[in-house]
């Protein structure tokens, strides 16, 4: 299993608060943060050519779906976990099955999404 | 003539001849008025409409035929004692001469009558043994039409029900004969057959009618309530759809919609559903309860209820006919879509919430310098964020106004009458802008009370903003209060305005520690901020 230390993960989340609490959870876990991005522009730019190897997608960007920047990181194999209020009904069909972690999350929870997406790619 | 008049026995004999052939002329000549008056009363009474005027007809013909004074008709009313006749018709007297008197009781001369058992005919009434035997009265009334010559028919149904009574007076005794019995008698009959054809056809007019409205009922209740009615004949397939129901498949009322266009028309993913449901209804004579989409022929897209079951069952056992009723449910579906998505919608506003609440606390607990510093901290941060949620809740969480998020925030550490402001127009804010500049706002204000500006008497913040393509420019900036020293560690406040709230809105925030006091400057585009 890799460790998470030094990971590179994109930060997609559009409330400032909770971007700051996650970013601190992923300095906690040792990771380097791209990002954070809160617009929908930027996250696309960042998942399309990015050093990443992780992200973490907040489903609804200020209204706007999430799914163009899931699916740009799907095209380039880079694994991804959604944050969402609305659990899995938030996904569309194409998107159902993926990681989602339940917003509010703990530290832990966050570290076990990271240490399964990393797995999955190793 | 001359002959006849020579012998006085002659004379004699022809005068009584003379005078029998007159009285038989005269009798041969009533004979024939009373046929004519039959023929006529009996013509007129076949082509009555209504029964008071097919009983008029005959009481009045009747008092022609029999030379009666009076004639009257009571209708049998059976009330609950046993039997009364309370309704009547008049013939040869006013109805004024019957108005004070009580309606006639079961006497021992009405009995017969009443009872339908026999005709009661009397040369004289009064010397009848059966008259005058009941009190208080023995006898007519004071005041009562004068009757000696008396005559009663009761009028009954083929089946023996009593209908009523004919009954017939003369002030003189011995006017009625058996002959007069017999023709009315007969057209007693008559009467009977009458009012019972005419109550029979009431009867049927009154159904049928009865029939229409419960008939306009169900369909102005079918159209009030935009529903359709249906019927299939399950052997043949034949399809009958009412206007409505036309209507709710897209077609116009007067174009043919046979079972295969319904059909056709129900959206191919429910088809299957719909069908099996339909064949089950038939095969097992459930109840067919669907909900189910419909594409119009112009393409719109609508849901339909329909509801129906077996309305006839066939020889086998199975069902001849299915029908039942149709109703466009679209707008509930499209509410309960709605209500569906705004529990989902607050779900997530709960829960994004509750992140926030997280995130405060987790960085409040960083920076504070020691533990019992955290509630105090920790529960202003709280509050401010409710008093954002309170602003919005207000408007329905369509947005808030950048001045309103500042007096709420402010008016929290009562400093609303240290700050001035300065701006050409207020700004619409989402709800996200809404609670992240509410938070920011609370940040800047408590550090002014603690450090900064407010913590002295003398000390001001002014608040002014312009526009400037498209971005807001607005500037706090602190003067009269102590010494401003940039801090050694960045706070909650300082990281949330300078990255977070910047990251959020998509902006700039710059924090300067002037000696004069500390200055905050955003720049924020509007389409970030606006709803």
């Amino acid at each position: 299993m890799k460790t998470l230390s030094s990971l590179k993960v994109l930060v997609v989340e559009d409330e400032a608060l909770v971007s700051m609490l996650v970013e601190d959870m992923l300095t906690d876990l040792g990771c380097a943060i791209v990002g954070p991005a809160a617009e929908i522009e930027e996250a696309l730019k960042l998942a399309g050519s990015a050093d990443i190897d992780a992200a973490l997608l907040d489903v609804n960007l200020g209204g706007r779906p999430i799914f163009p920047v899931a699916d740009a990181l799907k095209a380039r194999g880079v694994p991804f976990a959604f944050a969402s209020g609305y659990g899995e009904a938030g996904l569309t069909e194409d998107h159902k099955g993926a990681t989602v972690l339940q917003k509010p999350f703990r530290e832990a929870d966050l570290r076990r999404v990271l240490e399964s997406l990393v797995s999955q790619t190793a | 003539m001359a002959k006849l008049a020579e012998t006085g026995i002659r004379d004699e004999g022809e005068d009584v001849l003379r005078a029998r052939l007159i009285e038989a002329e005269t009798a041969l000549a009533d004979e024939i008025r009373k046929s004519d008056s039959l023929a006529r009363v009996t013509e007129a009474v076949a082509s009555c409409g209504d029964v008071d005027t097919c009983v008029q007809v005959v009481i009045d013909g009747a008092r022609e035929i029999s030379g009666a004074a009076f004639g009257a008709f009571f209708y049998n009313v059976v009330d609950p004692d046993g039997g009364s006749y309370t309704l009547y018709r008049l013939s040869g007297a006013e109805r004024e001469a019957f108005v004070g008197f009580p309606m006639p009781r079961k006497t021992d001369v009405f009995a017969p009558t009443f009872d339908g058992t026999g005709v009661v005919r009397s040369d004289d009434i009064t010397r009848d043994p059966r008259y005058g035997r009941n009190i208080p009265r023995r006898g007519m009334p004071e005041g009562h039409l004068p009757v000696r010559s008396y005559l009663a028919i009761p009028v009954a149904s083929r089946q023996g029900e009593v209908l009523g009574g004919l009954f017939f007076g003369h002030p003189e005794p011995g006017k009625f004969t058996v002959r007069d019995e017999t023709l009315l008698v007969g057209l007693g009959a008559q009467v009977a057959a009458t009012i019972e054809s005419i109550k029979l056809n009431t009867g049927a007019v009154t159904e049928l009618n009865q029939r229409r409205r419960a008939e306009d009922r169900l369909k102005f209740a079918l159209d009030s309530g935009r529903m359709g009615s249906w019927d299939l004949d399950v052997a043949t397939k034949a399809y009958e759809a009412s206007d409505l129901c036309k209507v709710n498949y897209g077609r116009r009322p007067d174009e043919t919609f046979t079972f295969a266009d319904l059909i056709a028309t129900i959206h191919p993913e429910d088809r299957p559903r719909i069908l099996t449901a339909i064949e089950a209804a038939i095969r097992d004579g459930v109840d067919y309860d669907v909900e189910y989409r419909v594409v119009h022929p112009n393409g719109d897209l609508r849901w339909l209820h329909a509801r129906g079951r077996a309305a006839q069952t066939a020889d086998d056992g199975g069902v001849r006919r299915l029908a039942g009723v149709s109703l466009d449910i679209t707008e509930r579906k499209r509410a309960e879509e709605r209500q569906k998505l705004l529990v989902n919608e607050l779900n997530h506003r709960v829960k994004n919430s509750l992140a926030t609440v997280q995130s405060i606390a987790a960085q409040t607990l960083r920076s504070v310098a020691a533990p019992e510093f955290f509630r105090d901290a920790f529960e202003t941060r709280l509050i401010a964020l409710s008093q954002t949620h309170d602003l919005l809740t207000r408007e329905s969480w369509a947005g808030a106004s950048l001045r309103e998020v500042f007096d709420v925030e402010l008016h929290a550490i009562a400093g609303e009458d240290r700050v001035r402001f300065d701006y050409p127009a207020d700004v619409r804010l989402n709800p996200k802008a809404a609670v992240a500049l509410g938070m920011g706002i609370h940040e800047l204000a408590t550090n002014a009370v603690k450090y900064g500006a407010l913590s002295t008497p003398d000390g001001r913040v002014a608040v002014t903003w312009s526009f400037e393509d498209g971005v807001l420019r607005l500037t706090w900036t602190e003067s009269g209060g102590p010494p401003v020293t940039p801090p050694a560690r960045r706070g909650f406040g300082a990281r949330l305005l300078e990255r977070g709230l910047s990251a959020e809105l998509s902006g700039g925030v710059e924090l300067t520690y002037d000696t004069t006091g500390l200055i905050c400057q955003m720049a924020l585009p509007l389409r970030a901020l606006e709803p």
